[in-house]
């Protein structure tokens, strides 16, 4: 009964539910505008609801976050910019098809797959919190490690034409992740004496310089070609399109909760392993992988958006957060009177359905406000290149700056976009540079805490593998990837196919 | 060209202030050293409101992050010294130079208040085989190598507290480094490791729900949120020379801000750290307030500098000798 | 071509798939592309040597030798392919719109400290609108304001993101403004 009145707090309250609302709102496009994250949004909002109630200020702070999560995917489908590093993965087949004049079909399928995906995670915070958490604390160094492995071998799916070339740019991509202090050692690495580097070169930075300025860049060639005109209709997808999806989607949600609720792994590596699964189970996708598949869209956006649910699991049966928003959002809670630890769901139980509630709400809003107004915004992929490119350029720039306040960044980002510009011309796929950097600290701390933890006795470590059931499950997983990417397996699934086919045909 | 824009912003009426009007005159730019979410971030962020009313003007807070809070520093230190731009810090700078992470310190900045300090506290996992600190030493003892602490890295707390053990009583531990306090405590309850010197505040929650074993507050005294916990000055006296030690936060201005900008600052982050809501806040979160300002607060900073400085330098955990800085053994 | 590869999709592809032949450039840049790895192998190397299995460099050496070999194996390959003769650097690889777009956004950078961001962007996009349209000043002039407001009141006045002010004395004006109301 107390369950079902703290669910109701925030929808019988017509406060809350419009602060939720505009939280939504506000969020996609927070989350839509590289450099503006939802990190950001949310720190800014301790301060602005500093003398809030608790409830409206969670209220607003869990709109952002639904809403920002989902947003990331605009600027991906639209710019081939993602707005944000959990959209990564919604850019490889979502820009493609704006290419092909197919941006509000995209857009409409992302914001309904969004919402499932949203849903399944609340649902698995409501109902499995506890044992979710209890699996997801107990992950060690070496599970770590070998998740990070695993998310490195996707490289293998993000390559393109050219292993090598996809090889090459993953390892770039773990090297750009390790610049600057190293945390566990202070010790610098790749800085060459330069104060700046002592930081690291900034993720976002590069992430918009690889996918945003390379590709105005690339754009330039062919600028005086008119724009593809977009396509207006099926924007909401048809049941039976969706349907024909939700199996996919129900698996990438499940990886997108559990990682989620991983501490210190969030939607943007849920996403990418969760775009790996779909290109390894999906057998004939009506439209390749990396040209516009559907796909490509369903997996990475159920999983970012369940996500978000698997972050509040850790954050609300624990006190530990889920990702970098659920920390600040422990701070807010701090901040309000209330102690957020492994009581907090004994002592206040009402506040934990309030979230649920609260993340549910906010997810519908999400779909509704997703849904309209899509016309109005694939009319920014009509409009004159001449134009639109030039602004595309500041809008990276000022993203670029406001990561830190720093012009540092903005070099970064020049730096990387001309890279990125001639990688692509000579044929190297850029992706795996953005997965090596998001998977590079935590493939490279978890390793060292791994060995570490065993004195640098390496046999000790795969003993260590083989003794847990947990760590043996994702050695195994890891050797089955492997296996089954290796041009033997191919060779051999091929000529059972080819076996299976002829005898097919025998009268 | 400079002349033009103030001309035409004033004969639109916008700039209403003459050149020289009183601080503060805009909004102040607050460089947070250390991520959102993390204890310095949760003090800035929410004393800062309360400063902002008594200044009269808002203070736009920032996370500048990298480089143990060098970043940030070096960020809040190439801005003019006029007062708009404060630093939100904790006591990490204080060790840079004797760690070879920059040549710039507090001693390139005036401090406005040292806000308050950690309480650190030795926690353990719920079954581990011992319950106080000196069954924890003997079961070290017994078991050379096995027993892995939780650490920040080197500089960090959990560094300082090892080094300070080891110094009275050595002993053959694994160090595990993590990002920070909170990646480290939940490896704690998750098994990854077995023993974490952390702070107070950061292990509160966890020790009360019965996930962490408390085994000793390290300070001269016990804490009223644990009090069943002994003050390790209580089993082990001979840590009373080296202790009260703890890490802490502080709002600092650029040297050379002139000295009516600091008064002003300093009184109005005075009167904000003796705000009720602030205070329970801090008190729930296990930290000790301190508000110290002026000669007492650089007088604060030098000590905390020498004893920390000298502690790691003697460990062979610092890269360069305090000497080299003319920082004196205390 | 192996039989087991799929075949080549087809035409509908909107993106031109990269030349059989060796571009302009491609093997300038491999090589350059070999240097940089093994520079950042020895940069690697420097971090902590052969230490330990734990040591803070293992990870870098690992990824700057897999760096390495593979941009050998990219450039023995670029070798074996026969150059393309129908394409040129200017036209294809730099042409002056690419070069002068990468000039224009290094001289944004070191412009905006200075300047400040209000000045800076305006004459950016004002510049690049007129290079690349060939538009009228006047439609440029209104499309560079017009987005640069909208920017600033996104990032300074709602995200509190402080922008260099440079030679505007933007403070002093967003305080005359709240002070209004």
């Amino acid at each position: 009964m107390d369950i079902i009145s703290n669910l109701l707090i925030p929808i019988v309250n017509l406060d809350l539910l419009l602060l939720i609302a505009v939280g939504t709102f506000a969020g996609i496009y927070v989350g839509a505008i590289p450099g503006l994250s939802v990190t950001m949004a949310v720190s800014i909002l301790i301060s602005f609801t500093f003398s809030w109630e608790v409830y409206p200020a969670l209220a607003l702070m869990i709109g952002i976050y639904m809403g920002g999560v989902y947003g990331g995917s605009r600027t991906a489908i639209l710019l081939n910019i993602p707005g944000a590093p959990s959209a990564i993965a919604t850019a490889l087949d979502g820009f493609p098809m704006a290419q092909q004049g197919r941006a509000g079909e995209a857009i409409g399928i992302v914001t309904v797959v969004s919402f499932i995906g949203g849903f399944l995670g609340i649902i698995a915070l409501a109902l499995f919190a506890p044992f979710l958490s209890d699996f997801a604390i107990g992950f060690q160094p070496r599970d770590f490690m070998l998740l990070a492995i695993m998310g490195i071998l996707l490289v293998g799916s993000l390559s393109g034409d050219s292993l090598v070339k996809g090889v090459f740019a993953g390892a770039l991509g773990i090297g750009i992740g390790a610049v600057g202090m190293d945390p566990l050692t202070v010790q610098d690495r790749f800085v060459f004496g330069i104060p700046d580097l002592r930081g690291g070169i900034s993720f976002v930075a590069v992430m918009i310089g690889l996918f945003g300025v390379s590709e105005t860049l690339a754009q330039l060639h062919s600028i005086h070609t008119p724009a593809v005109r977009q396509k207006i209709t099926n924007i909401v997808p048809s049941w039976a399109k969706v349907r024909k999806h939700l199996p996919l989607g129900l698996q990438t949600s499940t990886i997108g909760t559990v990682v989620g609720a991983l501490p210190g792994t969030g939607g943007d590596i849920a996403a990418l392993m969760a775009y790996d699964h779909a290109q390894r189970v999906t057998r004939n996708p009506e439209v390749p992988f990396g040209k516009g598949a559907i796909e490509g869209l369903v997996a990475p956006e159920t999983a970012n958006n369940a996500a978000v649910g698997g972050a509040f699991i850790p954050m609300m049966t624990l006190g530990i957060p889920g990702d970098a928003v659920t920390a600040i959002m422990i701070g807010a809670l701090f901040i309000h009177g209330l102690n957020p630890g492994p009581m907090l769901m004994i002592e206040q139980p009402d506040m934990f359905w309030f979230i649920v509630s609260s993340l549910t709400l906010a997810n519908i809003f999400m779909l509704i406000f997703g849904l309209t107004g899509i016309r109005l915004f694939v009319r920014i992929v009509e409009l004159p290149r001449t134009v639109l490119l030039p602004v595309i350029m500041v809008l990276s720039i000022v993203g670029a700056y406001a990561i830190n306040n720093s012009v540092t960044d903005v070099y970064w980002m020049l730096g990387f976009g001309v890279l990125g510009y001639f990688m692509r011309l000579y044929g190297y796929p850029l992706a795996p540079i953005i997965l090596g950097v998001i998977l590079s600290r935590l493939l490279d701390d978890n390793w060292r805490r791994a060995i570490i933890s065993e004195r640098d006795d390496f046999g000790a470590m795969m003993m260590g593998i083989f003794t847990s059931p947990l760590s043996l499950s994702l050695f195994l997983a890891v050797v089955l990837i492997v296996a089954t990417s290796t041009p033997w397996w191919k060779r051999w699934r091929a000529r059972k196919a080819g076996v299976v086919a002829s005898q097919g045909q025998k009268p | 060209m400079q002349n033009l824009f103030y001309g035409a912003a004033l004969a639109l009426g916008l700039a209403t202030t003459p050149a020289l009007a009183e601080y503060p005159e805009r909004d102040i730019q607050g460089i947070i050293q250390w991520g959102a979410g993390g204890s310095t971030d949760t003090v800035s962020r929410s004393l800062t409101p309360h400063a902002e009313k008594i200044l009269g003007a808002s203070v736009i807070l920032q996370n500048v992050t990298g480089g143990v809070g060098a970043i940030g520093l070096n960020q809040a230190e190439r801005a003019d010294a006029d007062g708009y731009t404060l630093l939100f810090g904790a006591e990490n700078p204080l060790l840079y130079k004797i760690m070879g992470l920059g040549d710039k310190d507090y001693a390139d900045f005036v401090p406005i208040n040292i806000i308050a300090r950690g309480i650190p506290i030795l926690v353990a996992q719920p079954d581990a085989p011992f319950d106080t600190f000196p069954e924890m030493i003997a079961y070290i003892n017994e078991n050379p190598g096995e027993v892995r602490f939780g650490s920040t890295g080197p500089g960090g707390l959990p560094s300082v507290v090892t080094a300070m053990i080891n110094a009275k009583t050595p002993i053959d531990v694994t160090s595990v480094p993590y990002d920070g306090d909170g990646p480290a405590l939940t490896a704690l309850q998750g098994g990854a490791v077995d023993v974490m010197p952390a702070v107070l505040g950061a292990a509160l929650e966890p020790v009360r729900a019965g996930n962490l074993k408390a085994i000793a507050i390290f300070d001269t005294q016990a804490v009223e949120q644990l009090p069943d916990t002994p003050a390790i000055t209580d089993t082990n006296p001979e840590f009373a020379d080296v202790l009260p030690w703890g890490p802490f936060f502080g709002v600092f201005v650029k040297a050379g801000t002139p000295d009516d900008v600091v008064a002003k600052l300093t009184d109005a982050y005075a009167q904000a750290t003796q705000n009720a809501d602030f205070l329970s806040m801090m008190d729930g979160r296990g930290f000790r307030m301190l508000s110290l300002s002026g000669a007492e607060a650089q007088e604060f900073l030098d000590t905390w500098q020498r004893q920390t400085a000298w502690t790691l330098f003697d460990a062979g955990i610092a890269k360069n000798s305090p000497e080299d800085f003319g920082i004196a053994r205390p | 071509m192996t039989p087991t590869q799929p075949p080549a999709p087809a035409a509908v592809d909107p993106i031109p798939e990269p030349a059989p032949g060796r571009r302009p450039g491609e093997l300038v840049f491999n090589i350059a592309i070999l240097l940089a790895s093994l520079f950042l192998l020895y940069s690697a190397y420097g971090i902590s040597g052969f230490e330990a299995l734990s040591a803070p460099g293992a990870v870098p050496m690992a990824t700057t030798a897999i760096m390495s070999v593979c941009a050998i194996i990219i450039l023995r390959d670029s070798l074996r392919k026969r150059s393309d003769t129908a394409q040129t650097v200017g036209r294809d690889i730099l042409p002056l719109s690419v070069i002068v777009t990468i000039a224009m956004i290094a001289g944004y950078a070191l412009a905006l400290r200075p300047l400040g961001f209000l000045p800076t962007s305006v004459l950016f996009l004002l510049i690049m609108a007129r290079f690349l349209s060939k538009r009228s000043w006047g439609f440029c002039l209104a499309v560079s304001v017009g987005t640069v407001l909208v920017i600033w009141i996104i990032f300074r006045l709602i995200f509190s993101v402080l922008m260099p002010q440079g030679i505007v004395p933007e403070g002093r004006i967003i305080s005359a403004i709240s002070s209004l109301f």
